[in-house]
């Protein structure tokens, strides 16, 4: 297991550069407009939005999964956009990613799935768990043990529930060895408890390995209870971003109201 | 169940917004386009004069016949075995042959993993052209260059096959879930990476299915291709007819016909397996105590379950009977890369395409097939539609109901066109009329199958939401399952018709009317040129037949 330092998260090296970052999908949806954050290791941040404010696109743009159209986007210190093939793979194994809908493959094991997590650094196909070398496995059992699935190895994935996905999911985030974790909205498909279960894990991974994590939520409680951090984001724009410790209801719930809403509710109240 | 919003991998257009949009003129076009058809088949079922009166009339030949067929003439057992392996080994080489051709032009053709869009249509217009160019052409071509052999049956077959396997894997990969794949690209996969962890556990059942598919096609074209130079139980068939032993021709054709049927039965089995080892593994949810896995934390490979065990014994069974038919068809990589230089002299000779001074023959059985093939169709179709809705088992009134019309419809599929056409062609005598009665019953195996399938596809909660108002079982089918599944069926159709098509050029052969006898001759007389001709004219019917299901798709979807 890499081991992190443990970075004070004010003083920590910077990991993730967003500058003036735009993204464009043509003809005319602007997903990110002009935006531009630093956030340093070890630290747990909270993408805050409405649906369709840009936080998906955003959190691509930090894996390279897509391409800013404007802007750099910095990660552990090189330039994502301007990296092809190879070194866009060697990027995208030191970061982990956990989806809304888990993205198991359902007809594999649970341990497989975790298993894959480790395929950036091997070399060549992999079919069925027994390709994977025995240290590859023993490290995903371990992961597994560390979310609580250790049970569930051999199954099915798709046999297990909601909250059991996304926990196995972590695991095969954590497989990567990753120095940053990116989550996109990874429990707006759970009920409360299993929700609260999978951040807790999230929060508790980050403290023990240092892990950076940049998460989306769109439950402004979830967001507050468990971020370090708030980044708002309204119509691709950034917003707010302000530490949550101290940050109000009130002036966290203004992300989600327009601009001539707010007008209106200010009035109001 | 409609996916919870998800943002593409790539940077392609978002959905489009869905409106209530008024009917299209395209889609009235349709209409009159299917009705047209319809027209069309009505008319053809009429200009042939299939009716019960003929068919009643003609069952003084079948009394005739029947009295030069018996008794049945069976070979000995040693021979009948040696005839049946040969002919499985040759149908098993080639339905492999496919497969390792299939996969990686699937993988090139599919619109999700295509590397670029050159080799995307490269590889759609591979699979199209392999399609199109009939099988029976395929073996003429390769007899004249391997002889009689296994090498010719397994080329022919496994390439024509790629038409509809590579068809079938393309599209299979273009229904995965993208997520899971996107999934493993984030963990930093390379794009092998990808193919091998993300998509191939998604679409492994549905490859293996559409083999096995394959296989039990490939194992009735087989016998056909008896008819040109291909070895085993057809060409032992078509020389027993050839010297009018019936005696013989008819036993032996008795046997393809059980061949057949035990082949489909076993396939059938394997593929529900298949389907119900997924089933299962969903329904262990709960039944898994999870205590049980305390003592398994230290395990790094699953148990040896029942499952586990049934899969692996899978496996070798597979790997044993592909190795013992590469043995059996004694293929030889000598003879074939030694009559490979031939390959070039030989095509040449089906270039450029003659007539043979009779084109206005030929275009007259060419339009004797199409009028089968519609025939066929239409008939396939009235026979089908209620059979195929009764074997659908949220359709059928009782389950029993259900299975023994899904047993009917597999029975029929076990039937060799090549046997019923014979049966026809001894009821009603040689021409069209055996023809598309042949196609007509023999439909009720593909298109009962298909119509069975995508009613039982039908989303189930629409079902549910009729039958809470109260409506009657009748009522839920009309309003709520038919209206689901009505596309599905006008494709349905279309993909009989262009079946029906090849199917009858290929029946000609056997003396079933229309153009295939055209071609039977002129490759007996080593007129390859006019080879080519009926080969151009049946394919650009097919293209015809496949441009209009192509539109009428993307209209009705
Ligand atoms: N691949 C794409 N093509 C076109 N528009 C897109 C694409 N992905 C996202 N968008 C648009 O960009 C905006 C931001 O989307 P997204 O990042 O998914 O928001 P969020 O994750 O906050 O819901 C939306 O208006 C969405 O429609
Ligand atoms: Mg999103």
């Amino acid at each position: 297991m890499t081991v992190s330092q443990f970075p004070d998260p004010k003083s920590g090296a910077v990991t993730i550069r967003f500058s003036d970052v735009s993204k464009h999908f043509p003809p005319d949806v602007v997903a990110l407009n002009d935006v531009s954050f630093d956030v340093r290791a070890g630290e747990v941040v909270v993408l805050l939005g409405h649906s369709g404010s840009g936080k998906s696109t955003l959190l691509r743009q930090v894996d390279g999964l897509q391409r800013a159209s404007s802007g750099t986007v910095s990660v552990l210190g090189a330039d994502v956009g301007s990296m092809r093939g190879a070194r866009a793979r060697a990027l995208r194994r030191r970061v982990g990613f956990v989806f809304q809908q888990f993205e198991l493959v359902g007809g594999l094991t649970v341990l497989e799935n975790v298993c894959t997590g480790a395929l950036g650094r091997l070399r060549g196909p992999r079919l069925g768990l027994l390709s994977y070398p025995r240290s590859v496995r023993r490290e995903a059992l371990g992961q597994l043990e560390r979310v609580g699935l250790a049970a569930q190895a051999f199954q099915r994935a798709d046999t297990l529930s909601g909250g059991q996905q996304q926990r196995a999911a972590v695991a095969r985030a954590l497989v990567q060895r990753p120095e940053i974790l990116l989550a996109d909205e990874p429990v707006a498909s759970l009920d409360p408890e299993s929700a609260a279960q999978v951040m807790r894990l999230i929060r508790e991974i980050s403290v023990e390995q240092g892990l950076t994590v940049l998460c989306s939520l769109h439950q402004l409680d979830l967001a507050l209870s468990w971020g370090d951090r708030i980044i708002g984001l309204r119509s691709g724009e950034v917003v707010l971003d302000a530490p949550s410790v101290g940050l109000s209801r009130e002036s966290a719930m203004e992300v989600y109201t327009q601009p001539a809403m707010r007008s209106v509710l200010t009035a109001a109240g | 169940m409609m996916p919870i919003t998800r943002a593409p991998a790539g940077e392609g257009a978002p959905a489009q917004p869905r409106t209530l949009a008024a009917p299209r003129p395209t889609s009235a076009l349709a209409f009159l386009a299917i009705a047209a058809l319809l027209g069309l088949g009505c008319w053809a079922v009429l200009d042939l004069r299939i009716n019960i009166a003929t068919l009643i009339d003609s069952g003084r030949n079948a009394a005739e016949f029947a009295g030069r067929m018996f008794p049945l003439d069976f070979p000995g057992t040693g021979e009948l075995l040696r005839l049946t392996g040969q002919t499985l080994a040759i149908v098993v080489c080639a339905t492999l042959l496919s497969v390792l051709l299939s996969v990686p032009i699937a993988v090139l053709a599919a619109s999700n993993t295509t590397p670029n869009r050159t080799s995307r249509y490269t590889s759609r217009g591979l699979i199209v052209v392999a399609r199109a160019v009939p099988d029976v052409v395929l073996a003429i071509i390769f007899f004249r260059v391997f002889g009689l052999g296994a090498l010719t049956g397994v080329l022919a077959m496994g390439l024509h096959s790629v038409g509809m396997v590579g068809k079938l894997y393309a599209d299979a990969i273009e229904q995965i879930d993208e997520g899971p794949r996107q999934a493993v690209r984030a963990g930093g996969a390379s794009r092998l990476q990808e193919l091998t962890s993300g998509v191939l556990p998604q679409v492994l059942p549905a490859f293996v299915a559409h083999a096995l598919h394959r296989f039990d096609i490939n194992l009735r074209i087989s016998v056909v291709l008896g008819f040109v130079g291909v070895n085993g139980l057809g060409h032992e068939i078509a020389t027993a007819f050839r010297q009018l032993d019936y005696q013989r021709g008819m036993a032996l054709a008795l046997v393809v016909l059980v061949l057949c049927i035990v082949i489909e039965l076993l396939s059938g089995a394997i593929r529900r397996a298949l389907l119900r080892s997924t089933d299962r593994g969903r329904r262990s949810v709960s039944s898994v105590p999870s205590q049980r896995g305390a003592r398994s934390e230290q395990r790094l490979s699953p148990r040896w379950t029942f499952q586990r065990i049934r899969r692996a014994g899978y496996l070798v069974l597979t790997g044993l009977v592909v190795l013992a038919s590469i043995w059996g068809a004694e293929l030889s990589v000598g003879q074939f890369f030694g009559a490979l230089g031939d390959l070039g002299s030989t095509l040449g000779l089906f270039w450029p395409p003659e007539t043979g001074g009779m084109l206005p023959t030929l275009l007259a059985d060419l339009w004797v097939t199409v009028k089968i093939a519609l025939a066929g169709t239409l008939i396939g179709a009235v026979l089908a539609l209620p059979i195929g809705a009764l074997a659908a088992r949220n359709v059928a009134p009782r389950a029993s109901v259900a299975k023994v019309f899904r047993t009917i419809v597999v029975t029929v599929r076990g039937l060799p066109e090549l046997v019923l056409a014979i049966v026809f062609v001894v009821i009603t005598g040689l021409g069209p009329v055996a023809g598309a009665c042949a196609l007509g019953v023999g439909a009720i195996g593909l298109l009962g199958k298909l119509v069975a399938d995508s009613l039982e596809e039908v989303d189930p909660g629409k079902e549910q939401a009729v039958r809470a108002t109260g409506a009657s079982a009748w009522q839920v089918f009309c309003s709520a399952t038919v209206p689901q599944a009505a596309p599905a069926f006008v494709g349905h159709l279309l993909y009989q018709l262009d079946v029906n098509i090849r199917s009858a050029t290929l029946l000609g052969i056997v003396g079933a009317g229309g153009i295939g006898f055209q071609l039977l001759n002129a490759s007996r007389v080593l007129e390859f040129g006019v080879v080519t001709t009926v080969m151009l004219l049946v394919f650009g019917t097919v293209l015809v037949v496949e441009l209009l299901a192509l539109w009428l798709r993307s209209v009705l979807r």
